[in-house]
């Protein structure tokens, strides 16, 4: 026989244990939502609203600039968690339609302006900011969400880490939205998009390395 | 042993009793499920019996699926890896949250582990997760360890099957002898022992 304990051992022990905590829904959107909450909230008192608020969100297409985002980063969240449970089938279905709606506006908008100008209104003024502020503050909240996730038991923990970084980088622009002034679709969809992209893949990284198990 | 006639309908079952046959099986993974579910259930809310009892029930199981995916390597190593697969279990059945029967969450922790084990080991292994779907929900029975090992595949099908295949396959005697000995037509035993082979061979490739 060799050193390790026998199997029947191992299994008494184990049943003598406390059981891990469960991983829940409420687990995972706490300290995402909580992480996402102190990064926006510094940010905004930092650097403001936007003028007249209140006023803009009546203008569906600029209320949009902060829906859309929420309606990926929802589902997102869902499925990441969804997808650190074993056995569970995960299906991106959800996540098509707000990027659907998002080329839509953008297309319908490209169609409205002329084509002269097109350019200035995606490239805007403040691209690098917007990129820059969305994938930093969306750090901490992909950073909580990979803590949670840690307990979980991805199959594929890339895929995982990718689905919160997407669920944190839409949340943060969501809340980014209600600082940023530029409101054409052309604008917002892309940089926002981009923005989100970035996180994806950051989570993605971060994901193959912190959730294996 | 003697035949009777719920054995025999196994043996040349006509639709109706293959329709039963079926039936009976479903529901017995159907009654496996609700136990297993209920254990882990019970299990995560504190009950330690509850955990022991079905660690105690799967663990034949996995040892099973370790063993036959994983000939070539020492038995001693198998053991490592059922532990392994069993520690998994424990640390992770917090994320068993009783959507679905917690036999699929299992089928999914005891593929990633096994896979992962054997990797590590520096072996190469394709585990398709449908061989361990099956081998989870196969009859709990002798496991496999070696494909040419005749008595472990004849565990593997129904004993009656099992005992013409020895009768007529191995020792020799003629089908019609055999037949006879456990009271059937010669013309039964031979479509039985047409079948049995069949679902043998089938055994056989699974586990190349």
């Amino acid at each position: 026989m060799t050193h390790r304990p026998s199997t029947e051992a191992l299994i008494r022990s184990l049943a003598a244990s406390p059981p891990p905590p469960p991983l829940t829904a409420r687990g995972l959107a706490g300290p995402v939502v909580a992480a996402l909450t102190i990064s926006l909230g510094v940010f905004l008192w930092l650097i403001g609203l936007r003028a007249n608020l209140g006023q803009a969100l009546a203008d569906p297409a600029i209320l949009a600039k902060s829906l859309l985002p929420l309606a990926l980063a929802v589902p997102a969240l869902v499925l990441a968690l969804r997808s650190a449970r074993p056995g569970r089938v995960v299906r991106p279905g959800l996540l098509i339609l707000p990027a659907a709606a998002a080329l839509a506006l953008f297309l319908a908008r490209g169609v409205q302006v002329p084509s002269g100008q097109i350019l200035p209104e995606l490239l805007g003024h403040s691209a690098a900011a917007c990129l820059l502020s969305i994938t930093a503050l969306s750090a901490p909240a992909t950073l909580a969400g990979l803590i949670v996730l840690r307990r979980g038991a991805s199959l594929r923990p890339a895929r995982t880490g990718a689905l919160i970084g997407m669920a944190a980088a839409a949340g943060t622009a969501a809340g980014y939205a209600l600082h940023c002034t530029e409101d054409s679709p052309l604008f917002f969809t892309t940089w926002y998009g981009l923005a989100i992209l970035i996180g994806t893949g950051i989570g993605a990284l971060a994901g193959q390395r912190l959730l294996r198990w | 042993m003697t035949p009777d006639a719920q054995t025999l309908a196994w043996h040349c079952p006509g639709p109706a009793q293959q329709a039963n046959v079926m039936r009976s099986r479903t529901e017995g993974a159907l009654d496996q499920d609700r136990i297993w579910d209920d254990l882990m259930h019970r299990a995560n809310q504190g009950d330690g019996a509850a955990f022991l009892q079905f660690l105690t029930q799967v663990t034949p199981r996995l040892r099973g699926l370790i063993r036959v995916r994983g000939r070539g390597l020492p038995p001693d190593l198998h053991e490592d890896i059922l532990q392994e697969v069993l520690l998994a279990i424990h640390l992770k059945r917090g994320t068993w949250d009783g959507t679905g029967p917690v036999r699929f969450w299992l089928y999914a922790v005891a593929r990633h582990k096994v896979v992962d084990a054997f990797r590590r080991r520096g072996r190469r292994l394709h585990l398709p997760l449908d061989d361990v779907a099956e081998m989870l929900a196969a009859d709990p029975g002798p496991a496999p360890l070696a494909a040419r090992d005749a008595d472990r595949m004849l565990g593997m099908i129904d004993a009656r099957s099992a005992a013409l295949v020895r009768a007529v396959r191995l020792e020799g005697q003629s089908t019609e002898d055999a037949a006879a000995r456990i009271g059937v037509t010669p013309g039964t035993a031979r479509v039985v022992l047409h079948r049995a082979m069949k679902r043998l061979a089938e055994l056989a490739e699974r586990m190349k």
